[in-house]
């Protein structure tokens, strides 16, 4: 049967997924919700990481204070962290696949391990550069003194855009403990939904460390 | 036979991990399928029901004070100089009272409802028929590697100092391959429907290159900046995107 539905599956074309008769997406009511969810969600965060980009095009300065060493590699460790709890997820939803209940479990609680370290690093660094004086609306000295003509919005873009992350990481990792809490009476697909929002997280970043960091790097160190 | 197979292959996703929402395939699929469906369905809005009670509306309200309470016993413990005080132990004491006599009832409540048992005992593990997973563990692995590779490859280009435009392209680039990468396989798209993935990605395409419409405006906005009384050279120099 199963091999019969695979081959079924290859062999129509897109038209008649719509003809009638069938799920047109072959996916279940919850999983496109999170897909359409993820949509959503990717569109707020390509607005705010193109509004970023927009005050950054009309300063005629920006500052690019980040030094290679410490900054950038601690930023790099934190993608690291999150792309390896990205594949502990994957293991997580293919024991799931499998009915091994426990396997899914311990993946799924590799991955939150991941996604703490991620937090907690990033609260370091967001604690480092508060320390340095770094607020929403205004810069810290030294970097006013160093690009006098750069407006006050680095801070409002750095914590906006990393906050928002910070957030949905901090609910990607409830939502996982819930399911590894809950791992024997949910069904395999409630697992491969949370992880698609983790994987969505995880794909964010992609585009927020680049962008937000590794274009900030100091140029002079 | 054609039908026939149709069919069967609804009626597998139906009893299946999956849910039909289409009255049309439910009928297809037979009588014994929706009458099923319909007991499934009552439980859910008799919960509903339930959930509407004042018994609810009650606990939320106590649960909410507790919170309320506890929250003050914290701000006390933090806000007093002196903890070990008399005043102070005693406000902390009356809060943390006053908090536990408020989550009597919740938790009552939820001992009753039977969410203190064992959760093995509580409810059967769910069974289900085989689930279709592709993918090897060599693949994912393989795609970490490349995953890795791209996120090394842009930080060396912060590290050698590329000029930030030159930068800018081949990091978004690099991003875009990463996304692309992360959503085919670690999100499973390659393995769904063709269906699924032309509703999904075009029109979030769409919308994002939608969102760069008003983007000109800034490169305007950056030359507004540059007053008469600056010199030509400056007005010049003030007009290179500046990133």
């Amino acid at each position: 049967m199963a091999t019969e539905a695979l081959h079924h599956r290859e062999t129509v074309s897109l038209a008649d997924d719509w003809s009638g008769g069938r799920l047109p997406y072959h996916v279940g009511h919850k999983k496109l919700g999170m897909w359409l969810f993820i949509v959503s969600d990717a569109m707020t965060f390509s607005a705010l990481l193109i509004g970023y980009s927009y005050v950054r095009a009309s300063a005629q300065e920006w500052p690019t204070p980040y030094a290679f060493y410490p900054s950038i590699i601690f930023s790099t460790v934190m993608t690291l962290c999150l792309l390896a709890s990205s594949f502990t997820m994957v293991m997580a939803v293919g024991a799931s696949a499998r009915q091994d209940k426990k396997r899914t479990r311990l993946w799924l609680l590799a991955t939150i391990v991941g996604g703490l370290a991620f937090l907690i690093l990033h609260g370091i660094e967001w604690m480092h550069v508060i320390e340095e004086g770094l607020r929403p609306f205004s810069l810290p000295h030294e970097w006013a003194e160093r690009w006098p003509k750069a407006p006050p919005l680095f801070g409002a873009s750095f914590f906006a855009i990393t906050g928002l992350h910070m957030f949905h990481v901090l609910t990607g990792v409830l939502y996982l403990g819930y399911i590894a809490l809950r791992v024997r009476r949910v069904r395999h697909e409630d697992v491969e939904i949370s992880g698609l929002y983790w994987h969505f997280v995880d794909l964010v970043w992609m585009f927020v460390f680049p962008l937000v960091y590794l274009m900030s790097v100091d140029m002079t160190k | 036979m054609e039908k026939r197979e149709t069919n069967e292959d609804v009626s597998r996703l139906i009893h299946g991990s999956m849910r039909p929402f289409d009255e049309k395939v439910l009928a297809a699929s037979g009588g014994a399928a929706g009458a099923r469906r319909e007991r499934e369905l009552s439980p859910r809005m008799r919960k509903l029901k339930t959930l509407l009670s004042g018994e609810v509306i009650l606990n939320v309200i106590c649960l909410l004070l507790a919170v309320g309470f506890l929250a003050l016993a914290a701000s006390n413990f933090s806000l007093a100089g002196n903890f070990l005080s008399i005043d102070s132990l005693f406000l902390t004491l009356v809060c943390l009272m006053m908090a536990g006599i408020f989550l009597v009832n919740p938790a009552w409540t939820a001992y009753e409802k039977g969410l203190f048992k064992r959760p093995a005992s509580a409810a059967p593990v769910v069974e289900e028929g085989p689930i279709h997973f592709e993918g090897s563990l060599r693949l994912f692995l393989s795609i970490l590697g490349w995953l890795l590779a791209l996120t090394l490859i842009e930080v060396f280009l912060a590290y050698i100092h590329v000029p930030l435009h030159i930068m800018l392209t081949v990091l978004i680039g690099l991003s875009v391959i990463k996304a692309a990468l992360i959503m085919a396989y670690f999100m499973h798209l390659r393995f769904e429907r063709l269906s699924l993935v032309l509703t999904l990605v075009p029109i979030l395409v769409v919308c994002i290159c939608l969102m760069f419409i008003v983007f000109p405006d800034s490169f305007r906005s950056l030359n507004l900046r540059s007053t008469p009384a600056q010199s030509p050279a400056a007005i010049k120099e003030s007009q290179q995107p500046s990133h």
